[in-house]
């Protein structure tokens, strides 16, 4: 069956895949929440991808996993401040759609 | 090595289960179940932090991420869409450029990766951490003020915390004096 570990290309590939996905998710979604779930995909796996390169280019040091903290950090922040948002835009549209709030002042 | 490895044997079974999970994510027309599809995809990559050895991230990831913006998230479906609404599809016009420009940088980027050689970097004066230092290594490199320190990137993500939970209190919050009484 199985026999090779997974190298530093499996690694990244998957890591490449997740964040396509993201992409496509960004471009396609209309409400903001779906945005926002394909921005954390994305995130995530680029998180992930400091762990990788932290793993497999300096084992010695866990400074991919401090980055990874970091990440996770700014993603809590983000997140926080797109909800307040949205909580806004859902008052004054009713809606969450973004291809309707093309105004910045309503 | 005749035997099974089993560390590769869930790292494929993880990453066919997060890619399925994550196409599910961007395409589900149900947005409550892309917030579900969206917390196993974040519990699988806790368990990849545990393939490669960082438990300590995997258990943030957990709290972090899990509990905490999983939370959110599905906070803010419910206050602002019918939990039975369904998404009308993207145009196809829409869903072939979208297609079509991860697809390019997904390609772009496996062949990006596929040239580059990488090399181990070499850390002669080190012997690696123990796995019951992990902890103790962070909190050192948190607070060291030297050239191999992160104390500034720390200091700078607790005042973007802080300045996140202001600005989301202030965006939130109504202009009607009356609500707030």
């Amino acid at each position: 069956m199985i026999q090779a570990s997974p190298t530093i290309l499996h690694w990244t590939f998957l890591t490449t895949i997740i964040f396509s996905i993201g992409i496509y998710g960004m471009l396609t979604r209309k409400s903001a929440v779906g945005i926002l779930m394909s921005v954390e995909l994305a995130l995530n796996s680029a998180a992930l991808n400091f762990v990788v390169f932290g793993k497999f280019v300096a084992p010695q040091l866990l400074e991919g996993e401090i980055f990874t903290l970091f990440i996770i950090a700014v993603a809590a922040a983000e997140v926080v401040v797109f909800m307040s948002i949205l909580v806004a835009l859902y008052r004054n549209l009713n809606k969450i759609d973004v291809t309707i709030a093309s105004e910045l002042k309503g | 090595m005749e035997a099974l490895n089993f560390s590769a044997l869930f790292f494929y079974a993880f990453a066919l289960a997060t890619i399925m999970l994550s196409i599910l994510v961007v395409t589900s027309r149900h947005i409550f179940r892309s917030a579900i599809y969206l917390m196993f995809v974040l519990v699988l990559t806790a368990g990849f932090y545990v393939l490669l050895g960082a438990e300590f991230l995997a258990g943030i990831q957990i709290l972090v991420y899990v509990g905490g913006i999983i939370v959110l998230i599905v906070f803010a479906v419910m206050l602002t869409t019918a939990l039975k609404e369904i998404e009308t599809p993207p145009p196809v016009s829409r869903r072939f450029v979208a297609g079509a420009a991860s697809f390019i940088f997904m390609w772009i980027n496996f062949y990006a990766l596929k040239l580059f050689p990488f090399k181990i970097i070499a850390n002669s004066n080190s012997n690696g951490v123990l796995s019951e230092d992990t902890v103790k290594y962070f909190g050192r490199k948190f607070l060291d003020m030297g050239p191999t320190g992160f104390i500034l990137p720390f200091e700078v993500i607790s005042v973007l915390l802080l300045s996140a939970i202001i600005g989301g209190i202030v965006i939130a919050k109504t202009d009607d004096e009356k609500a707030n009484v």
